[in-house]
This record gives C-alpha cells, structure tokens and sequence, in this order.
C-alpha cells in the first residue's frame, strides 16, 4: 500500500509544481512551452474580464456569507428544540441532495426571460416581470448566489444544530433565570458559545464560494460576454476554451493562493479538532 | 408559547418557499411537451405525461448511459480511497510510521489545493498515455481526489482507539496485516461509511473534472444533464430536460435521506 499512497503524493504535487512551471510559459497545449517569466501575470491582471471574474468571486464570498450563514443560522436557532424540528427542516434539506448541475437546470428553467419568476411576477403585478435575471451583471451573479444560497442552507443549518446541541444546558438556564431572554439571550449566550460552529460555517463557506464553478458554467457559462464569471469559470474558459494554458494556470495559481490563505485559519481548528474532540465525533457514528 | 407558535409559522413559511423550486421541477417534468406551453408553467401535471417524459430520457437522450457510467465512478473510486485512506491513517497513527506526520500533512493538503491546480497536467497526461476519456483514468482520477479526505478522517478516527488493542493483538501474535483487517477496519466501519458516503455523493456530482477529462465513452452523467440545456441543433425541450434533472438527483438524494444520521456526522469533518 506503501507505493500506492506514494504515486498518489506524485499525482498530486507533480501537478502542482508542472503547473507553476505552465503559469510561467506561453503554453497553448499543443506546442512546445516557450519561458515568459511573468508575462501571464501581467496580461491577467490587466485582461479585463480576469477583473470582472475576481469582482463577481468577491461577491460570491459575501453574498454566501451572508444568505447561506445567516438564514442557516435562523433556521436552526427557529427549529431548535421543537416538536417536529426534523419534519419542518426537510424542505431546506432536500436541495442539499441536488448536484449543482441539476441546480442549474431548475433556476435556469426559473429565472429565463418570461419564466417561472417572471410569471409569478406579473401574476401578483409586482415590478420586474421583464427583468432580464441572467442577463445583466451584477443581477445574474445576485441571482446565482441565490440559487446557491437555496442548495447551501441546509448544510449550514444541519451544523449550527450540532453547535446548538452540544451547548451545555445549565449557563443558559443561569442566564433565564436571571432575566435575559429572546434576543439578549441570543447575542450574549449562545451566539459566543456557538463560535466552534461558525468557525466551520464561515470557513467552509469562504473556501467553496472561492471555488464556485458548476452553478456559474451551468447557467450563463460565466456570460454574457464574461460578466458572471468566477476565478473557477476564468480559468477553465481560459485554458479549455481559448486554449490559453499559461494564462489559464495563472489563474489557477491565484485561485490556489487565495484559497490556501482563506483556508489557513480555519483548518488550524481543524486539525485541532482532530486531535482531541473530532475523534470522538466520529466514534459516535 | 407565543414565540413558539411564531417559530412554527416563520419555519412553515420559509420551508414552503424552499419547496417552491422543487415544485417547479415536478410540475413542469410532468407535462408532455405538447402540454408545455411557455404561459403556463405554474401548473400542476399529470403522472401520464411525466412517464413519457421518463421514456423520452431514457429512449431519446444519452442520460441512461452517463448514469451507468456515473454509478461505476461512485462506486469504484471511493471504495478505493477509502481502503487507501485508512492504510495511511494506520500507518501514521497505530505503526507511527517514521515521520507520519510529514508523510499525513503532504497528503492531508491534498484537500486545500483546488482542483484547477491540478487539471491542466492531468489533462495533458490523460491526453499523452490514451488514459482520457476512458473510464480507467476516471476512476484512478476520482480515487485521488477523494484520497486525502479519506486519510484525514481515518486518522482522526484510529487516534481515539486505544494503543493497547494494537500492543494486545501483538502479543496474541497476530501480524500488521492481520491486525488492520481483522481489528482495525472491523472497528471503524462507521467511520468507514461515513466517508464512503461523502465520496460517493461528491464523485456522482462531479461537473468540473468530467467537463475537462471525458468527452463521450466515460462521460458521466451530469455534463451530459448540462448539454441538454443547449439549443443549438434543438435540445430535448424543457419538460424532458427537466425529468433528466430529476432522474440524476434521485440517487443521492435517496442515499441523503437515508443516511442523514451519517452524514451530520461527516459534516462536522469539513469539506462538504
């Protein structure tokens, strides 16, 4: 097994280290690579769409920070404890289950020109039946993180309960009996208490919204005319599409740096958990 | 008792929201396109138009296909990580393997980089030893990927199993190999499952690397599922697209529900 684990190691740090070298070449997948130094850099920062793409990526990091997280968080703090907690999670469960690409197809079907929204719309007479929802920037990355805020909040939601769950019961019975309630009780009790979890949340939510591809190449391929991309999109559209591999793995590297950055802080308390409390999680299993 | 019952309302609410979209897929995946008209798409369907759009995927697309090819990926490459994965944890945390550390933290960043790190050289090399496109290199793909998740959570799991069951079966004689299949991997079938599952939903929802690595023999499912939106040289029509989407969701789906236990453990792992 030795062997095998150590061809696996190759596959994945050979590539790693070819595609530096690639991001410092004029590679177009068919000609021998020609060295540019820093050439591929420079034109991606000054290719507009590029900027458009780390524009629509910053949006993505915020909007599923906000959306996914906080309506994660409601949902869970809401059904917490209830009667029928799990019946009335299912609805934000299921959506979980669905594959980005079937996620894609649905809103697409939703949010075309005269779809399903619009319909609605124009059925209640409220504004925007003609809106063009994938068609203006920034309205269709707004749109998309929506449909990914409606796969996303599911998962969050399932992690906050855990959090919530392993609470310890009697601080917050202290602080009822002392008179804090509904919302003072939220924001000094069990908000700090809840920190493990939003560790995670928040950390999962940064790296996967960093690494967005399927929703945006599943419904307007990162157009029209490149305005929805992501950095994920850009850099398959750069190399696949226009068969620019160096520019394309230029764009893979600053993906990976900004990823590895966002990733740094919240896998310390990974690896931490793996240490001591996470075994015993999955014991329980 | 007031907040209780607005609890319940706000939470009725949202969730009928939440189910609006999936509304939206079954009423439209059961009308037949003749039905399917572009004003009406809030309307309920009809069991007998959806069979025949479930007969039209299966007859008129190449779905049925990508789904066989999908299963053998979902199936075969995380059954390998997850043997693989456990070795590794093994071998770091019962054998304290000479720097074990060193040897997990390479494999465990394996889980940080992004697969656009990777994909361009994974490409060429699949393109240069006739490994693209074939289901071979797909499943060997998919194994890796799926490789240093698999040893983390192995890992973590063998590092809460006591070392006196190892330094036990030793001196009953048992020898390495022996102890890691008939102890260790019995011991830690849940942990095992767990991933297995987690693996297997992300390699059957896989867009990215199929997209790049396949074109037609070894594609699975859900580019294929993608390529039925087109419109040039007139797609499938939306009511079929639509049973498509459904069809290719039923499998995880089905295995979220009846695993959810197992998977709200997994998730506290990360990852997903």
């Amino acid at each position: 097994m030795g062997p095998g684990v150590v061809l696996v190691l190759l596959a994945m740090y050979i590539p790693v280290v070819y595609t530096m070298y690639l991001s410092l070449t004029d590679s177009n997948g068919l000609d021998t690579p020609r060295f540019v130094g820093f050439q591929n850099y420079v034109t991606m920062f000054s290719d507009p769409s590029f900027l458009v793409s780390l524009m629509n990526t910053a949006i993505w990091v915020v909007g599923t920070l906000i959306i996914p997280v906080g309506v994660g968080l409601l949902v869970a703090y809401l059904s917490f404890g209830l009667k029928w907690a799990g019946i009335f999670r299912i609805p934000f469960l299921i959506p979980y289950a669905l594959s980005g690409v079937a996620i894609g197809v649905v809103f697409n079907f939703i949010l075309q020109n005269g779809g399903a929204l619009s319909q609605a719309l124009a059925f209640l007479h409220l504004p925007g039946a003609h809106t063009h929802w994938l068609e203006v920037a920034p309205l269709n990355t707004i749109v998309m993180i929506l449909a990914s805020s409606w796969q996303g909040i599911g998962v969050n939601a399932l992690l906050f309960i855990v959090g919530l769950q392993s609470i310890p019961k009697e601080p917050l019975e202290a602080a009822r009996i002392d008179g804090a309630n509904g919302w003072r009780l939220f924001t000094s009790m069990i908000w700090p208490l809840l920190r493990p979890s939003t560790t995670i949340v928040v950390g999962l939510s940064i790296v996967n919204s960093l690494k967005t591809f399927d929703i945006v190449e599943t419904m307007t391929q990162g157009g029209p005319n490149r305005v929805s991309e992501t950095l994920g999109v850009t850099m398959y559209t750069d190399t696949f599409q226009s068969s620019q591999y160096g520019l394309g793995a230029a764009v893979a590297i600053f993906l990976t740096i900004v990823t590895v950055a966002a990733s740094v802080l919240y896998l310390r308390r990974q690896l931490a958990i793996g240490d001591s409390s996470g075994s015993g999680k999955v014991t329980e299993a | 008792m007031i907040s209780r019952v607005a609890r319940y309302v706000v939470l009725g609410i949202l969730g009928l929201l939440w189910l609006l979209p999936i509304y939206l897929l079954l009423a439209n995946a059961s009308k037949s396109n003749a039905e399917f008209s572009g004003s009406q798409l809030w309307t309920t369907g009809n069991l007998g138009a959806f069979w025949g759009n479930v007969v039209d995927v299966f007859t008129t697309t190449n779905v049925p296909g990508g789904l066989g090819v999908s299963a053998v990926y979902a199936v075969v490459a995380p059954v390998i990580a997850v043997i693989l994965g456990a070795c590794v944890g093994f071998a770091v945390i019962v054998l304290k393997l000479k720097h074990g550390f060193t040897w997990f933290f390479l494999v465990f960043c394996g889980t940080v980089f992004p697969i656009q790190m990777m994909v361009i050289p994974w490409f060429s090399f699949s393109a240069n030893t006739g490994l693209y496109d074939t289901i071979v290199g797909m499943i060997i793909i998919y194994s890796i990927v799926a490789l240093p998740f698999s040893a983390f959570v192995m890992r973590n799991f063998f590092t809460g199993i006591s070392e006196s069951v190892f330094e036990a079966a030793v001196v009953d004689g048992a020898n390495v190999w022996r102890i890691f299949t008939r102890i260790y991997l019995p011991m830690s079938t849940s942990a095992l499952v767990v991933v297995f599952i987690l693996q297997a939903t992300w390699v059957w929802n896989d867009f990215l690397l199929s997209l790049i690595l396949t074109q037609t023999s070894a594609r699975p499912v859900m580019p294929l599922l993608n390529a039925l939106q087109s419109t040039e040289g007139g797609g499938p029509g939306y009511t079929v697209t639509l049973t498509a989407a459904l069809l290719v969701s039923i499998p995880t789906a089905a295995l979220f529900l009846f695993t959810q236990k197992f998977f709200q453990k997994g998730l506290a792992l990360g990852q997903y």
